[in-house]
Formats: structure tokens, C-alpha cells, sequence
């Protein structure tokens, strides 16, 4: 099939590149740019490794046609740290020991980054319900919703 | 106790987590090298079946594809999934070598056949659409039941009734006369169970990088957990001395035994020999849940006699280890089944044996702990089945039973320490046993607790070696370098040996550089295995680290002109005991040490070649407490309890870490983690994780985790292994709390709504 030319944004950066229709943005990112921190696991939208943000919102970029994402913001794992200073979420999966093999792990600090962005006091509850999509199978998901609700209170109190 | 050490017992944060969560890390499948190729392989589609020509003309006509390959194009030389072929124990408990490279005959639905390299991955499925396969439908068996039946088909030639070994257990635990045990008891228990074919499931799926270079050596990035074994068995299969191979391991997403063989290495391997241009293989899910392998499942039968008191007297167990259609590690996990199963209560008569079993199925591997979750889930409910007739409780009958330090355990060593005892009564009085097991509720759900205990091993010695090395080099600002084996598969093991290092030499843990990754710049280790890193590897450190310190000391003894026998290093500072202002920092020692310009020049450094002799016993009870609803079956797991005596905790945070992530597999294990194989076609139906359902956060229920934290004489620092430990005793814990709800025991994994209704609806009628 053709190639079309895209352009959309990747954590802040232009990229205007050749893609074919078919291919997907995960495929994308990690084969056209290098971008690996978004991972394939299943590769049909069932673990939630491949989430990136896409205008903030959480999106499975396995499942998602490039073409789709043209002229649209796009968030991964490499685009949260501001250089070498981690974002809260990061900065509380790391002290929590929410991060085993770490697979799961840019999945799941993006899915919980589009948690605390719409909602930034939730439950525990509220935090499981946010990441059933993620899964993981190291660490039992306590650390990870520990992590969580750590970030969400660091964040509201204006930490960084 | 806790003042006396300033880093081991500390919950520090991980060495590599910053790179992933900033996603730096690079997994296997993030590897590019130039020029690389990317590799597919063709399974076969019938379980059993001749393959009688392969025509790959119009695949290697195809534009973009470098390489087709079939058995024919690779060394046929039979290999062992397990590595066990060569000797690795001091008794040869060897294993009969079955597989080649590719197939030569289709042995389950997933076998390899044939493979391609291509320029890209479009190009390479395309290849493998145009290879012609001809094959002769064999008749299959998918049971060990059908396999042995007289005039089965006959899947090896060397094993024509299927069964591939008989085993027994070790001498030590054929002990006293068990007839006449089970005639001296007053109660006797029998059971049949059924454990199935758990994934592992880890995240990243199986992947590797294999290269040549102009003088034929080797490089494979693999994801193996026993990287020095593996370039062992790979220059067996190739035929090359291991001095031509570099195992390089990147990090690693998620292994839990699955990645104690390889996979689709040696195909890589074969496709980058034949193109001479590196060459990347990843599986996808569907193919690791078919042709990597699983826990090995296993029918077994066990029979427990017991005196009036609840003193175990007599104890058999006779188990089929199901193979799929080569060994795998069947072989190991049906005999290291009856160690387990038998080794765990003190009894005078035990004995039994195991069939293993070929069939037409995909493989019977290794997962976290094989074959102790296997046979605990039969044995834990057998004890609590035998307390109900006993008529005393199911925490008393373990107290009862449990051994104790001193006693010979199931490795046939004395066991250095153990807990178990304040396991299990911390655990019952946490979980509210005795007011909960009286409680009756009204209504369609019911609750119940159950519990479970388990004793697991720190390494396998003396069934196999247990031999890890360190080197440590101190730079000349006094941080250190550690140079070890074992990779970073999310067990944190390499801030648990920083932390061993950091301890000893005084320093602290962001003093250590960890340097690891290829079997070329390590020197050898077994591998991660059998809850063996933190006791094994980290004995090996504080060895090193010991050595490098005695040479630390010597220096900065000759610097203040003292003995070195009255200097002690800590807080980055060597000082005298007797005159404590008599001081100099680690950094100065070392600097001089090095940049000496009278000639006295050393890089202080220290290395360790450590063989485990003994095996310390981590420990572990489990506490589940469940709600069953009567009208649907299904199973809720309200809370769980691990208390775990893994020694002393040199990182809890760690330590939770695994026990945490053992309830999620054990849950698994217990209730949803089903593996179907289509009884027609052989074909696997639950090769994703929709149709194989492990838990997500919403199916996890309160969890706690204890700690008991109390040293072991052999582990370093007193620790014990923990990783497997994690997961041994969850799905009987839940089994028994079910049976404690509803009153009905189910015996073959997983407790299905299916199972519970129909076992509910037999005893109501």
C-alpha cells in the first residue's frame, strides 16, 4: 500500500515521517523512531504495555492506526521526565518498589498519568479501577496502587 | 539485632528502576543491531504428523528473504530443553537429549518446523506462507492416560510405550516400610489431584538476538535466566567449544522459570550462521503460550497415615508428570515433585514414585517453584482433609508435624533454620483463625479461611551445583565495581548484592557499580534458579567483599601505621577500634592505592568462587479467607496472608515485592488460569490472556505480607531465598478456605464456578 506522509508530535517533538496505512502506532514508534520505551506484549489490546497518551487521553497504541494519530499530540514514557527530573508518578513507582521487571511499567505510569490528569483524589479503588486494563505479572499490583495514590497526594500538594 | 548493620535490612529503592520508568531500559525485543534481520518460524498445525518434504523454493524466491531453513539446514544434533544432558549435579541425574533444532517429525501443535530471515517482518510472514509443508497426519495422544494405553502411538522411538522414565525419589526420602506404616495408623487419607499447564505470562515475550562474526563466534542476546549453562548447551548443539560464544543479557521482562531454558535461540542462532547477518526472533503471545513451555502438569495420588494424636506416620505419593512432546522438564519436575511433596512434614515411612509421560501436547516446563505448588496443593489438602477426621484443627495437625531445625530436609540436608512454626501462628492469629472458622453465615454467600504451609530450598544443592562468582575492583574515589552473572529479570537481585557488598566493605549502596551481562566479561554462574541469587551469588559477593576489605585494611594500616587488625571500615571511613581518631577515608586508601607514585601500586579488588554445601530452608503459611457464592460457584478471595521466613530480609521491600506478586500467580493458579487444549485437533484455545484469564487488579484481594526476619547461620547476612516461596502455597490456602465456606473439596486446578457448583450440587443431592 502506499505510503502517506504524517505529522504529528511525539512528547513535544514534530516529526513529519512516510508511514504505511496499515501500520500501527506502536509499530511506529518503536521501529520507525526508536522510541522503545512502549512496549508490545499481547499485541491485541489486552495488557495495556502499549498505552501512550494521545491529546491526554489513554490510548492502546497496539490497536491504533498511525494514520489515525496525524496532527495529534503524543505521550510516552520518554516525554514525561522534564530532562533529567522525573515526574512524581516516576519518582513514586521508583520509591514504592512498584517497578519489578518493568515491562509493564511505561504502560502503567501513563495509564495512571490520564488517572490523576481527570481525577487527582482517587480512591483505591478508583486507582484499581483506572489500571484493570494494565496487566502485570510481578508485583501483585499492590506497590503499583501504592505508588499511585502517593503520586496523586505529591501532586496535589504541588510537589514535583 | 537491627542497629548492628547500616544497609542490608533497608528498604532501598532499585538500582535499575530509574531506566524503567523512563523507559531507557532496552529489553530483548528493543535490540537493533546494523544490518539485522528479523526471523519467523513455522509451527506445525497437527499435533503429530510425518513431515514428509518441505519444498521452500517459492519462499526463498521471495524478494527480501535471506534465509529458509529446515532441519536439514541445522546441525542434527539432539538437544535438552532443560540443559540436563550434561552433567550439572554430583550424581548424574542426566536427561535424555529429544529435540533438534527443528523438527523431525511434528510432535505438537506449535513444533517448529522450518524458519525464515528476512528483511522485515511483512516479508518474513510472507515466507512463511510459501513454504509447502507435506505432512502425514499421525495418530496423537493428548493424555498420559491414552499415551500408555498398549498399541499408542508412538511419539519418540526410544520410549515406545510413551513412558520415558520411571523415577523415584532419592534414597533419604525412601524411609522406614509404608505398608506396614499405613497398617500402624488410625487414620489414613487418599486423594487423587490434578495440577494443569500454567504460563508463566510474563510480559515481554520471548525474543532474541543471535550474530557471527569473521571468525565464526557466536553472540546471542537471549533472555535466558541461566546464561553460562545455556552457552554451554549451545556450543553442544552447534558444535562449538563455549570460548566461540558470548550469552549477552539484556534486561529482562519477567521470567519466572520459563526463561531457565531457551527457546527459539537455537533457530536464531542457526538463521544467523546461515546468513552471516544478525538475525532478531520474537515470538508473539500466541506463540509463547504455544511453543515456549508451561508448568508441567502432573495426575497424582496421594495417601497420608496418621496416628490418633495427628502424628504423620506413613506418606506415599505416586504422580504421572504429563510431558508434552519432548522432555522439557518434565523429567526434573516429576522427580523434584516427590522431593518436595515428601520432604515437607517429618514422617519415619515415606516413599513413592512418578511415570513421565510423552503426549502430543505443547511442553511441560518450568514456573516459579516447580513442582512445589504442583504437589502442596494436593498434600496441604490431604492435611486438611486428615485433621477433619482427626478431628483437630488443620493449623494444630501442621504445628504438630512441621520440622524443625536440625532435622533432615526435603534436600536431604539438615535444615539450618526454620520458622515455620511462628509462621504459621502469626499468620492464624492475624487472620482472626479461630473466631473465623467457627463463623457460619446466612444467605448465598459464604465465607471460609483456609491455610497452607510449604518448605522450599535456597539453591539446588546437592542435586545440583550451586556455583556463583563475584569479583569486586574498588576505583579510586572508593566507590566499588561488582562484576557478577546474574541478570535483571525484576527480582532486584542486583541491589540485593549491592546491598551485601555495600554492608561489608562499609560503604553505601549507590557506592556499587553493578557490572554484569555477558557470559564473556563474567566469570560463571549457575544462573537464576530454585530461590539461589541472594543466598548463592550473594554469599559469593560477601566472600569478595570480605577479601577486598582485608586488602583495604592492609593499605590503610601501612597509611596510619597501625595493625590492620584493629582497623573496621564503615561510613566510608577505615578507623582503629582502639584509637577511633586514627582515621582515613576509603576514597584516599584507594586513591593511593592506585595513583602511588613510589611504585606500591594495587587496585584493591576481591574475588569469590563459592560452592553452596548446604541449603538453607526458606519457610512460609499462607492464610486465605474466601467468599463462595452458592448460586454462581464463583470464588471471591476476600484477603491474603503470606508470612514468609526467608531469613533475614536484606531489602523487605523486596521481599514483599515477591510475595506480592506470588498471591497474583497463585490466585491465578487457583481459580482462573486454565490452559485448554482442543480435544479433537490438539490445538491450544487459551493462547492469550483473554482466553487465559490471569488477574488483573481488580481480581486481587487484600493482601498482607509478614515478614518473620530472623537470621539463618549459612545465608549471607542470614538471608534465605524468597522468589519461589512466593507463590508455593496460595492456590491449597484457597482450596481449603473454599472447602471451610461451602464444604466442598476440589481437587483438580483451577476451583472453577463450573466445578463448585457441580461439586456443590453432588453433595446437596
Amino acid at each position: 500500500m502506499a505510503e502517506q506522509k504524517v505529522k504529528f508530535m511525539v512528547n513535544s517533538r514534530s516529526y513529519e515521517i512516510p508511514i504505511e496505512p496499515h501500520m500501527t502506532l506502536v509499530e511506529v514508534l518503536r521501529d520507525k523512531l526508536d522510541i522503545t520505551g512502549t512496549k508490545i506484549s499481547c499485541g491485541a489490546g489486552e495488557c495495556g504495555a502499549c498505552t501512550v497518551l494521545i491529546d491526554g487521553k489513554p490510548t492502546l497504541s497496539c490497536l491504533t492506526l498511525a494514520i489515525t494519530a496525524k496532527e495529534k499530540n503524543i505521550l510516552t514514557i520518554e516525554g514525561l521526565a522534564e530532562g533529567s527530573k522525573l515526574h512524581p508518578i516516576q519518582r513514586a513507582f521508583i520509591d514504592h518498589g512498584a517497578i519489578q521487571c518493568g515491562f509493564c511499567t511505561p504502560g502503567m505510569i501513563l495509564a495512571t498519568k490520564a488517572l490523576l490528569d481527570e481525577n487527582p483524589n482517587p480512591t483505591r479503588e478508583e486507582v484499581k479501577r483506572a489500571l484493570a486494563g494494565n496487566l502485570c505479572r510481578c508485583t501483585g499490583y499492590v506497590k503499583i496502587v501504592n505508588a499511585v495514590l502517593a503520586a496523586a497526594e505529591k501532586i496535589r500538594k504541588g510537589g514535583s | 539485632m537491627a542497629e548492628k548493620f547500616s544497609v542490608v535490612g533497608k528498604r532501598i529503592t532499585q538500582v535499575d528502576a530509574a531506566a524503567k520508568a523512563t523507559g531507557a531500559a532496552r529489553y530483548t525485543v528493543d535490540l537493533k543491531l546494523p544490518g539485522m534481520l528479523v526471523g519467523g518460524v513455522l509451527h506445525s498445525p497437527y499435533p503429530h504428523a510425518k513431515i514428509k518434504k518441505i519444498d521452500k523454493s517459492k519462499a526463498e524466491k521471495l524478494p527480501g528473504v535471506e534465509a529458509v531453513i529446515t532441519i536439514d539446514d541445522t546441525p542434527k544434533i539432539l538437544w535438552a530443553r532443560s540443559f540436563r544432558d550434561l552433567p550439572m549435579a554430583p550424581s548424574g541425574s542426566l536427561q535424555q537429549p529429544d529435540e533438534y533444532i527443528l523438527a523431525d517429525k511434528a510432535r505438537y501443535v506449535g513444533d517448529p518446523v522450518a524458519a525464515v530471515a528476512a528483511v522485515d517482518e511483512k516479508t518474513a510472514d510472507e515466507a512463511l506462507d510459501l513454504i509447502e509443508v507435506e505432512y502425514e497426519k499421525l495418530p496423537f495422544v493428548l493424555s498420559p492416560w491414552e499415551a500408555m494405553k498398549p498399541g499408542a502411538p508412538v511419539i519418540h522411538n526410544f520410549a515406545p510405550n510413551n513412558i520415558v522414565v520411571h523415577v523415584t525419589p532419592p534414597p533419604f526420602l525412601v524411609k522406614g516400610d509404608v505398608e506396614k506404616g499405613f497398617a500402624e495408623s488410625d487414620v489414613v487419607v487418599e486423594e487423587s489431584f490434578f495440577v494443569g499447564k500454567q504460563v508463566a505470562c510474563q510480559m515481554e515475550p520471548q525474543a532474541c538476538v543471535a550474530s557471527v562474526d569473521a571468525n565464526g563466534r557466536i553472540t546471542c542476546y537471549s533472555p535466558c535466566q541461566l546464561a553460562h549453562p545455556f552457552r554451554r548447551e549451545l556450543g553442544k548443539m552447534f558444535n562449538k567449544p563455549v570460548g566461540m560464544i558470548n550469552v549477552i543479557s539484556p534486561f529482562v521482562g519477567g521470567s519466572f522459570g520459563t526463561r531457565l531454558s531457551c527457546h527459539n535461540e537455537p533457530i536464531c542462532v542457526a538463521l544467523a550462521l546461515k546468513t552471516n547477518k544478525p538475525v532478531k526472533l520474537e515470538y508473539t503471545k500466541e506463540e509463547d503460550f504455544t511453543a515456549t513451555d508451561t508448568r508441567t502438569p502432573h495426575y497424582y495420588t496421594i495417601k497420608m497415615g496418621f496416628k490418633k494424636d495427628g502424628t504423620l506416620h506413613a506418606f506415599i505419593i505416586h504422580t504421572t508428570s504429563w510431558s508434552g512432546g519432548y522432555l522439557g522438564r518434565a523429567q526434573l519436575a516429576g522427580g523434584i515433585t516427590l522431593v518436595w511433596g515428601l520432604g515437607h512434614y517429618r514422617c519415619p515411612n515415606t516413599d513413592g514414585w512418578c511415570d513421565v509421560v510423552y503426549t502430543n501436547v505443547p511442553l511441560g516446563g518450568a514456573v516459579r517453584g516447580y513442582g512445589n505448588p504442583e504437589i502442596m496443593w494436593g498434600v496441604e489438602q490431604t492435611m486438611d482433609m486428615a485433621a477433619e477426621k482427626l478431628g483437630i484443627d488443620p493449623v494444630e495437625l501442621r504445628l504438630k508435624n512441621v520440622k524443625h531445625a536440625g532435622e533432615m530436609a526435603n534436600m536431604g540436608l539438615p535444615i539450618e533454620s526454620s520458622y515455620l512454626d511462628d509462621c504459621i501462628k502469626e499468620g492464624a492469629k492475624r487472620i482472626g483463625w479461630k473466631e473465623k472458622r467457627e463463623k457460619r453465615e446466612e444467605g448465598k454467600i459464604k465465607r471460609g479461611v483456609g491455610m497452607a504451609t510449604m518448605t522450599h530450598c535456597s539453591g539446588a544443592w546437592p542435586l545440583l551445583i550451586e556455583h556463583s562468582n563475584a569479583f569486586i575492583k574498588f576505583n579510586e574515589d572508593g566507590t566499588i565495581s561488582l562484576t557478577v552473572n546474574p541478570g535483571s529479570p525484576g527480582t532486584h537481585i542486583w541491589g540485593t548484592l549491592a546491598q551485601i557488598a555495600a554492608e561489608e566493605l562499609g560503604i553505601r549502596v549507590e557506592d556499587v557499580n553493578i557490572v554484569t551481562g555477558s557470559t564473556d566479561a563474567t566469570m560463571f554462574d549457575l544462573g537464576s534458579h530454585a530461590s539461589r541469587s541472594t543466598y548463592v551469588t550473594g554469599n559469593a559477593v560477601l566472600e569478595a567483599a570480605h577479601q577486598a576489605k582485608a586488602q583495604l585494611l592492609e593499605r590503610a594500616a601501612k597509611m596510619l601505621d597501625v595493625s590492620p587488625d584493629e582497623l573496621e571500615v564503615k561510613d566510608r571511613q577505615v578507623y582503629s577500634i582502639k584509637a577511633p581518631e586514627k582515621r582515613i577515608s576509603v576514597a584516599d586508601v584507594c586513591f593511593n592505592a592506585i595513583w602511588n607514585l613510589k611504585g606500591e601500586s594495587l587496585n584493591i579488588s576481591g574475588k569469590s568462587s563459592w560452592a553452596s554445601h548446604y541449603n538453607s530452608v526458606p519457610t512460609a503459611a499462607y492464610f486465605a479467607e474466601v467468599e463462595v457464592d452458592t448460586e454462581t460457584g464463583e470464588v471471591k478471595v476476600i484477603k491474603f496472608i503470606t508470612v514468609v521466613d526467608c531469613g533475614k530480609a536484606i531489602n523487605p521491600m523486596t521481599v514483599e515485592g515477591q510475595c506480592e506478586g506470588g498471591i497474583q500467580q497463585g490466585i491465578g493458579y487457583g481459580l482462573t488460569e486454565d490452559y485448554v487444549i482442543n480435544k479433537d485437533t490438539g490445538v491450544v484455545e487459551s493462547d492469550n490472556f483473554t482466553t487465559y484469564k490471569m488477574p488483573g487488579t481488580l481480581d486481587m484481594p487484600e493482601t498482607e505480607v509478614i515478614i518473620i526476619d530472623k537470621p539463618d547461620p549459612k545465608g549471607p547476612f542470614g538471608a534465605k531465598g524468597v522468589g519461589e516461596p512466593a507463590m508455593v502455597g496460595i492456590a491449597p490456602a484457597i482450596a481449603n478456605a473454599v472447602y471451610d465456606a461451602v464444604g466442598v473439596r476440589i481437587t483438580d486446578l483451577p476451583v472453577t464456578p463450573e466445578k463448585v457448583l457441580a461439586a456443590l450440587k453432588a453433595k446437596s443431592a
